[in-house]
């Protein structure tokens, strides 16, 4: 292994939402180097209540046979870390706790150099690769992409061993997909592309963080644990949650029949009260609030006229498309 | 599942194979190879994985234990104990509520005497919910009865498994026996683990059949009486039986382990010492934090501090005077509880160090206790440094400045305490005068007039934005119209389930009116409560200076198999009448731990119990017909809707409301999707559920007044689908339209055709 912690691990940290296959690809990474590379190793993933489309973690530590694995701990200071969704480090600390010497892999379509900004590295390798692109031109998934490039990073894996793991896993149940997930690993393999930074002189790399500390404590939190501030998930964007797809809103061909509103799992419909033709007061639709869509698409199957359309999302077009609610506040803004 | 990819022998005596597994599957491959004879379960987190692992095995045909669903873990415990009656082999896993929903049945388990293996994967108990590991289940455990073996990591999983059936079995024990791992910590981390290559081996170690001679309940030539009445003086007798028995136990356990030991090379004492042997200051702490601390006693040692540390492999019975002996000559020990006995001055195991060390008369070790690790708070290395600091201070000082405390809660900067954001709803905006539901005096019949959906995009809604279900979940939109419906304020109970979890993660909610969450299986009960509350402080007029325009409708809203758990509750709740809606989101699973089948999964549906291989095809049984099952109960109304019809389930909340303010209670069901778990598209929801409604494998309907009335009928209007039709857009039914499953298919249309047939009789015949 290239390099270890003073414990002897080499460490590796998956950021994720669920279902872009990160838990897989992180049981299928550590299976490679435990039954293939002769290592030791563990592996887990964050659980809680998170659903499919959450922010998620899966944590890895490879170690020499000989070194005894008695940590269960999340990895907070990661050689490598993996990040399968760009949108994330909206809304998570992803490098939080990173070496100068770590690297950061990230699936994008950016430049490590646009990536070094967005993610605020002060010093490392940006590891860049569209895993994204490569798994919808070989119609197969993120995870496979990611997990070749993630191969690269640990010079130690054989990737035969991994493309028999593959097969492995893979063949009995979706045979016809062997071929597809191989190639789109070589092809995560072989075309990530890498960019090292120094770290400045006199400067340091950023302290990290505890990732169990709360917001509320014993001496903030209602007794009980009752919630007694109702409503208050608003606040929160699950932008994140979305893979790739969004849901466009044309206001001249809408009938405003509400049926998309009625299938939207997640509110994102935003209606206005004012006179219709006769005079009298009627519900118009008036866009979508992307902060909670998800882009699961019900709403354009619901759609009677032309007004919805799905579109591959663009950087920026959600905030700029966005209607936004107006929430009944306390204390306006 | 497990992965083998080396033989090796070693020191060991048998031949074994490495295996890279977490603490569940090693469970799971430990009972796979003993082959119990049965095992009763019911899902929970996390340890429904040993459920799954078996249900996934037994699919490939390679254990042929019986695996019975159960309703709940009482019920579950309740077939274990039948079943360990009954002279085979028995098998059980559960954690947090589900053991303490069994928890009545496992003291009879061990009063009389009826052996078997339970891992408990230890979690937190509720209030508030919290589903990671700390050992607040387990010292419910303390009292059970049971001898309890603990695993700091999967291989002891594995290892305490196999022993703890030969422990139970011992003639000198004869008790059930659990074995205690960390959720997740342990459950769900995968390691390399040595196992045994040859199942012969496993058998010739635990023994091939259970040893004879002892109860068996189907013995027809030796009848037995289990369980009789037992009085005063004989009870005291039959106790000090058991108190016998549990410290053989300890006797026993290290027999075996003597030779598990000589058999695989690894060796369990009753209490584990690392670097003891001269250390000043020590830490004890159970399972998988136990690991971690001795990485802290090396980088101690290495400064030069004598440092060690302790933990116990069994805690039933307590290992009083190993424990006593290890701390003969420590200075100071650190003693972390992962769960609290409140107002105990400490945990269960400082409590029971302390006295240990006072039995045999050592009254000059400190002891510190700290309550670390809640709910999953992870335990780090620094954490274990502190430990070891608060010994060494204790030492330094020669006196303990803190004997108890909490370690790792936090007090909250007062800035960031919680703020109310939004406002009251508007009254006004939720009474919007635009439903009305009348009854005809001389009918008795409702007439109900419902505005189009958008008229209705007025009223706010009773969720914020921001809950954190799956995209393409179906929970909320069905959930959303069907409030449309209803007028003015609800308080609203949710079972445990998805709907549940993803809109209370704490600090936010998503409910913006009242909202109660008690336990998966009693919000029936619960919400009755409420509902009398409501009104006899209405009759006092205490509800007067709290803002109350009209009265509330009370709802109850279940899922996720919140309806198998909770049957009995909701039938009681039911009979009483309470003024009350229970309406269940049916998504034709346990969708929120993990897609186990629940009684509403139809036949040959695929779940993560009921799996796909070359000697199982999805579920065995028929789907629950819970509509009906409710309508028996002679409750005013009952109701089933979806999210394609959205008029229908308009008319219907309306009409519900009206009875549950006026008559009594009401049970509606709404088919939603879930796409993860249905594995089909997102964007799909909405149309295979229509598909269901339209193959008549879902009918719309209402009972009302006991009166059946098919409100919407697919074959009047010619658009009546085959089965299959709905059938083909779900990746977990797919395999039913193969040629080799068209006996379970056609079973399954006739069931379909069967209660369709019914149904459509009881609509034409008011007296059905």
């Amino acid at each position: 292994m290239p390099i270890v912690n003073e414990l002897g691990f080499f460490e590796i940290r998956l950021e994720s939402i669920g279902g872009l296959g990160a838990n897989l690809a992180g049981k299928m990474l550590a299976e490679a180097g435990v039954v293939g590379a002769g290592l030791n190793g563990v592996s887990f993933s964050s659980y809680g209540s998170e659903k499919k489309g959450s922010a998620v973690k899966a944590h890895i530590r490879f170690c020499d046979m000989n070194t005894h694995i008695r940590d269960t701990s999340p990895v907070e200071r990661p050689h490598v870390v993996g990040v399968f969704h760009e949108a994330l480090a909206k809304t998570v600390n992803v490098t939080s706790g990173i070496h100068e010497h770590s690297t950061v892999l990230v699936n994008s379509a950016k430049t490590p150099e646009e990536l070094r900004e967005l993610l605020k590295v002060k010093a490392g390798t940006i590891a860049v690769i569209d895993a994204t692109s490569i798994a919808l031109q070989e119609k197969n998934r993120v995870n496979m992409a990611m997990l070749g490039a993630l191969f690269r990073l640990c010079p130690f894996l054989d990737t035969d061993i991994m493309k028999g793991v593959i097969e492995k896993s893979l063949g009995k149940k979706y045979p016809q997909a062997v071929q597809s997930a191989i190639t789109t690993f070589e092809r995560g393999y072989n075309e990530v592309k890498f960019m090292q930074f120094e770290l400045a002189a006199g400067d340091s790399m950023p302290l990290y963080v505890r990732s169990d500390i709360s917001a509320l404590g014993y001496e903030t939190q209602p007794i009980g644990g009752t919630i007694t501030n109702p409503g208050g998930s608003f606040l929160k964007n699950l932008s994140i949650s979305r893979s790739g797809m969004l849901p466009v809103f044309e206001i001249e061909t809408c009938i405003n029949c509400a049926q998309c509103d009625t299938v939207c799992p997640d509110q994102c419909f935003v209606w206005e009260e004012r006179p219709d033709r006769k005079g009298r007061p009627q519900m118009f639709l008036l866009g979508i609030d992307y902060q909670y869509c998800k882009g699961c698409l019900k709403c354009i199957g619901a759609c009677p006229t032309s007004a919805l359309s799905s579109l591959r999302e663009q950087e920026g077009f959600a905030d700029s498309h966005s209607v936004k609610h107006q929430f009944d506040l306390v204390t306006p803004v | 599942m497990a992965i083998d990819y080396e033989k090796e022998v070693g020191s060991a005596k048998v031949e074994q194979k490495f295996l890279y597994e977490s603490g569940n599957e090693m469970a799971a491959y430990a009972a796979h190879q003993i082959n119990y004879h049965v095992m009763g379960y019911f899902p929970i987190s996390p340890s429904t994985e040993v459920a799954q692992f078996l249900d996934t095995m037994k699919a490939s045909g390679q254990h042929d234990i019986m695996l019975v669903p159960s309703d709940g873990e009482h019920s579950s415990a309740g077939i274990c104990y039948g079943a360990s009656t009954a002279g085979g082999r028995v098998f059980n896993a559960t954690s947090a509520q589900g053991y303490m929903f069994m928890l009545e049945q496992l003291p009879v388990q061990a009063g009389t005497r009826m052996p078997m293996v339970m891992n408990l994967v230890c979690r937190s108990i509720s209030g508030p919910l919290n589903i990671h590991g700390d050992h607040s289940d387990l010292y419910f455990a303390l009292n059970t009865g049971w001898p309890i073996l603990m695993c700091r990591d999967p291989q002891s999983v594995y290892d305490m498994n196999l022993m703890a059936l030969k422990l139970a079995e011992h003639a000198k024990v004869r008790l059930p026996v659990m074995v205690a791992s960390d959720g997740y910590f342990t459950s769900h981390q995968k390691r390399r683990v040595q196992a045994f290559a040859h199942r012969e081996d496993v058998h010739k170690f635990v023994g091939e059949q259970p040893p004879a001679g002892f109860t068996d309940t189907l013995d027809r030539n030796n009848p037995v009486t289990v369980g009789p009445y037992m009085n005063e003086p004989d009870y005291i007798n039959n106790r000090y039986q058991q108190s016998v028995a549990m410290y053989n136990a300890g006797e026993v356990f290290e027999e075996i382990a003597e030779e598990f030991a000589v058999l695989t090379g690894r060796r369990y004492e009753m209490i584990e010492q690392y670097r003891m042997e001269d250390a000043d200051v020590a830490v004890f702490l159970m399972n998988s934090a136990s690991e971690i601390i001795k990485d802290v006693v090396d980088q101690l040692r290495e400064q030069g501090i004598k440092a060690g540390a302790i933990s116990p492999n069994m805690i039933r019975p307590f290992p009083q005077k190993q424990i006593a002996e290890a701390l003969k000559h420590v200075k100071a020990i650190t003693v972390g509880d992962r769960a609290d006995s409140v107002g105990g001055h400490g945990g269960n195991m400082v409590n029971e160090i302390k006295a240990a060390l006072f039995t045999y008369g050592n009254t000059t070790t400190k002891v510190i206790s700290r309550i670390y690790g809640l709910g999953g708070k992870d335990f780090y290395a620094e954490d274990g440094h502190h430990f070891f600091q608060l010994a060494m201070d204790a030492v330094v000082a020669d006196h303990v400045e803190i004997p108890f405390d909490y370690y790792g809660h936090n007090p909250g900067a007062p800035e960031n305490a919680p703020k109310r954001l939004l406002k009251p709803m508007n009254f006004d905006l939720l009474k919007t005068g635009l439903i009305t539901v009348s009854k005809n005096e001389e009918t008795g019949k409702l007439s109900v007039r419902v505005p189009p959906v958008r008229s209705l995009m007025k009223k706010p809604r009773r969720l914020s934005p921001g809950h954190g279900a799956c995209p393409g979940c179906g929970i909320f939109s069905g959930l959303e119209l069907f409030f449309k419906g209803i007028e003015g304020d609800i308080v609203a109970l949710y079972h445990t389930g998805c709907a549940m979890v993803t809109t209370t993660g704490y600090p936010y909610s998503s409910h913006k009116s009242t909202f109660i969450h008690n336990l998966f299986q009693n919000g029936a009960a619960t919400l009755s409560g409420v509902v009398e509350m409501f009104w006899e402080r209405k009759r006092r007029g205490e509800l007067d200076g709290l803002g109350l325009k009209e009265d509330f409708t009370f709802v109850m809203v279940t899922g996720d198999g919140g309806m198998d758990i909770g049957m009995g509750p909701a039938i009681g709740a039911a009979l009483r009448g309470h003024k009350m809606i229970i309406v269940e989101y049916d998504n034709e699973g346990y969708m929120n731990t993990g897609a186990q089948q629940s009684y509403s999964t139809p036949l040959g549906h695929r779940t993560s119990t009921s799996s796909i291989g070359k000697t199982q095809q999805g579920k065995l049984t028929q789907h629950k017909d819970t509509a009906q099952i409710m309508a028996a109960t002679n409750i005013p109304y009952v109701f089933t809707g979806c999210e394609a019809y959205p008029q229908d389930m308009l008319k219907k909340a309306a009409k519900a409301q009206w009875y549950a303010q006026n008559e009594g209670l009401v049970y509606g069901k709404i088919l939603i999707a879930c796409p993860l778990n249905w594995m089909s598209e997102d964007k799909d929801g909405t149309d295979i559920v229509s598909l269901a409604v339209e193959s008549c494998f879902f009918p719309l309907y209402e009972v009302e007044q006991g009166i059946t009335n098919i409100t919407y009928n697919p074959e009047d209007k010619d658009k009546r689908v085959e089965v299959s039709a709905w059938l083909k857009t779900m990746g977990k039914t797919r395999h039913l339209l193969k040629p080799e499953n068209e006996p379970a298919l056609r079973s399954f249309e006739g069931e379909v055709q069967r209660r369709w047939s019914r149904l459509k009789a009881k609509h034409e015949h008011p007296d059905l």
